[in-house]
């Protein structure tokens, strides 16, 4: 875990709204694990920091992808290059892939499709066949930016791809991963519980300390989305008692 | 010039004013980034005799330079608390308090007696803000004779420092100090969170699962600090101020309305070595006074 005070050095929009920031914060990309996220903060801002997922790395540069749906990411998005943003990470638990599947799904809703790139890169390290889904509710919300050896696109109103959600648009696959809304996750756990998904919680402190981010266990008890999460087996998870209305889960 | 920045609080030499606040720093054991040698002591996260679940998700939401908490206590009752961190404890060059709470003064006290004497445990802090089922759900705080009630339950079970964390949800902070004093209480902690509400417009329903929650954080301070000075001046024991303390001159406001130490919370979620900073702060702040040691720090303390 690291503290790196990151110049902002590059924005791009990839969806209508939907921008991506590139940071300088060199240990933190060379260290980071697809899935893994980072706490941000930032003067003046919220007096929280803020969780997101790592999306990309290049070089010394981590990326992160987001909307405004508040407060906090409005702040963000107005930032302009060399502003300096309070980086805490790598964070978390990120996805497991370790050699062995032969194909994975990468199935992601809206900015669900955050911690993918990532995940896309090391199953290929591992020796993968990457097929990458992702949906959202029409086509100027789809994340322009893709990768995987196939690519499927869905929207809700068929404006591209696959008329339906993302989750219906899954081919077959020895492993499933997936990010967006908790119904989606819902959804994905019911099809295929040995799914690795990553869910969203509140977070008051990102590194374990304040027990604010619990997950709701199928076993019974919570645990911590910052330190276990936020990658779970998507059946462990007692999905009717997580928070359905996080914007974040709202946007695909 | 190095500062001497040591206290003596209720039986407890530390080596700095600067405390974790229960709650805030888990059981010690994450946090990698804080430079420990600032630390004066820490408080863990409150536990009960049995584990607890905790309460359902959204337990946190931030408010308007504050944020409202309602974890419900979770954590793995005492036997696991011996099992799995005391042990650790014990290798710390740091006191540990367990923060320790019930359901009945009874409770209360078996816990004490369950951890006095395990290696690791420095001494406790009586969480006073939870319901007492003996009496309809008042809180133990906020009656002294069950405050009393409470800390005498504890301190006849143990000889190790008894520290009472003081609820600001009162009329009168004064009354209950000096009941916990009176019951044999070592120090005083103050405060804890006020009880708050948040609601989500879009569904017109409180954001917060539990429905109320903690409120800390900057948005506390003033009102902290008015309240540590009143427990201060109501009694002899010292006082550990806590509330919204986010750099060294709110530490150093505690410090001069009365406080010999303060606790650090909501800050450590922002900046993990926040304790350090704020140690190192205070340091500075007496030695450009001309200050060599955190006890000759005046107090404001009128006795009127
Ligand atoms: C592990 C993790 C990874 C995440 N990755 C990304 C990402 O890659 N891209 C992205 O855009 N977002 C991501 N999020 C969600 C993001 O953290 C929130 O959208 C953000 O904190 C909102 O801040 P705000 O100040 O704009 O919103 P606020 O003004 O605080 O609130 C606006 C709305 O956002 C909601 N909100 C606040 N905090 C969170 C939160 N932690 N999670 C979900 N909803 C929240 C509130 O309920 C409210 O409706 C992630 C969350 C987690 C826990
Ligand atoms: C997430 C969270 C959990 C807490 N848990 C406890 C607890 O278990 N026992 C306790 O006595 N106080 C608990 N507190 C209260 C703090 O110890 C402290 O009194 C309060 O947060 C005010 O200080 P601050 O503004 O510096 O955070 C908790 C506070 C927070 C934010
Ligand atoms: S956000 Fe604090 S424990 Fe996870």
């Amino acid at each position: 875990m690291f503290l790196v005070e990151a110049p902002l050095v590059a924005r791009r929009e990839v969806a209508r709204g939907m921008f991506v920031l590139s940071l300088d914060a060199p240990q933190i990309a060379q260290s980071v694990r697809a899935g893994q996220f980072v706490n941000l903060g930032w003067s003046p801002g919220p007096l929280l920091r803020r969780p997101f997922s790592v999306y990309r790395t290049e070089g010394d540069r981590i990326e992160v992808i987001l909307k405004a749906v508040g407060g906090g990411t409005e702040q963000l998005l107005a930032m302009t290059a060399r502003d300096t943003i309070s980086c805490l990470g790598p964070l978390g638990h990120g996805f497991e892939l370790s050699p062995g599947p032969r194909s994975v799904a990468l199935v992601s809703g809206g900015l669900g499709v955050a911690p993918m790139p990532l995940a896309a890169r090391e199953a290929r390290a591992a020796g993968m066949g990457v097929t990458w889904v992702h949906g959202a509710r029409s086509v100027d919300e789809l994340c322009s930016e893709a990768d995987g050896d196939q690519q499927i696109w869905a929207t809700d109103d068929g404006s591209r791809g696959f008329a339906g959600t993302a989750v219906a648009a899954v081919p077959d696959a020895d492993l499933v991963l997936a990010c967006g809304p908790n119904r989606m996750l819902a959804a994905v756990a019911m099809r295929w519980p040995d799914a690795q998904v990553a869910v969203e919680t509140y977070m008051g402190c990102g590194t374990g300390v304040c027990l604010g981010c619990a997950v709701p266990l199928a076993r019974g008890g919570y645990d911590r989305a910052c330190k276990e999460g936020p990658v779970y087996r998507a059946a462990d998870v007692e999905w009717s008692m997580l928070p359905v209305h996080l914007p974040y889960a709202i946007s695909s | 010039m190095t500062i001497d920045m040591s206290v003596e609080i209720g039986g407890l030499k530390l080596r700095g004013p600067v405390l974790a606040a229960s709650g805030t720093f888990g059981y010690g054991t994450e946090v990698p980034l804080l430079e420990r040698r600032a630390l004066g002591a820490m408080v863990s996260k409150g536990i009960f005799l049995r584990p607890r679940a905790g309460t359902p998700p959204p337990r946190i939401v931030e408010t308007p330079s504050g944020m409202l908490n309602a974890i419900g206590l979770q954590g793995p009752g005492v036997e696991g608390l011996i099992r799995d961190y005391a042990p650790q404890w014990a290798q710390w060059d740091f006191p540990v308090l367990v923060n320790i709470n019930g359901e009945t003064a009874a409770e209360y006290g078996e816990l004490a007696a369950r951890l006095d004497g395990v290696a690791g445990v420095a001494g406790f802090e009586i969480n006073i803000s939870c319901p007492n089922v003996e009496q309809g759900g008042l809180y133990f705080g906020n009656d002294p004779r069950a405050a009393a009630a409470v800390t005498d339950a504890v301190r006849k079970r143990t000889d190790l420092p008894v520290w009472v964390k003081l609820t600001p949800m009162v009329t009168d902070v004064g009354v209950i100090a000096r009941a916990c004093e009176a019951a044999g209480a070592d120090a005083l902690s103050a405060i804890n969170t006020f009880v708050g509400m948040s609601i989500d417009l879009t569904t017109r329903q409180p954001r917060l699962s539990f429905r109320t929650g903690g409120l800390s954080g900057p948005a506390i301070r003033p009102l902290a600090v008015h309240l540590a000075h009143q427990a201060a001046r109501a009694v002899s024991i010292p006082v550990i101020g806590i509330g919204g303390i986010m750099r060294a001159d709110d530490a150093l406001e505690f410090l001069v309305a009365g406080c010999a130490a303060v606790q650090v919370g909501t800050a450590t979620f922002v900046s993990p070595n926040a304790i350090a900073q704020v140690h190192d702060g205070i340091a500075a702040y007496l030695a450009s006074h001309g200050f060599e040691s955190l006890s000759d720090l005046p107090r404001y303390l009128p006795r009127d």
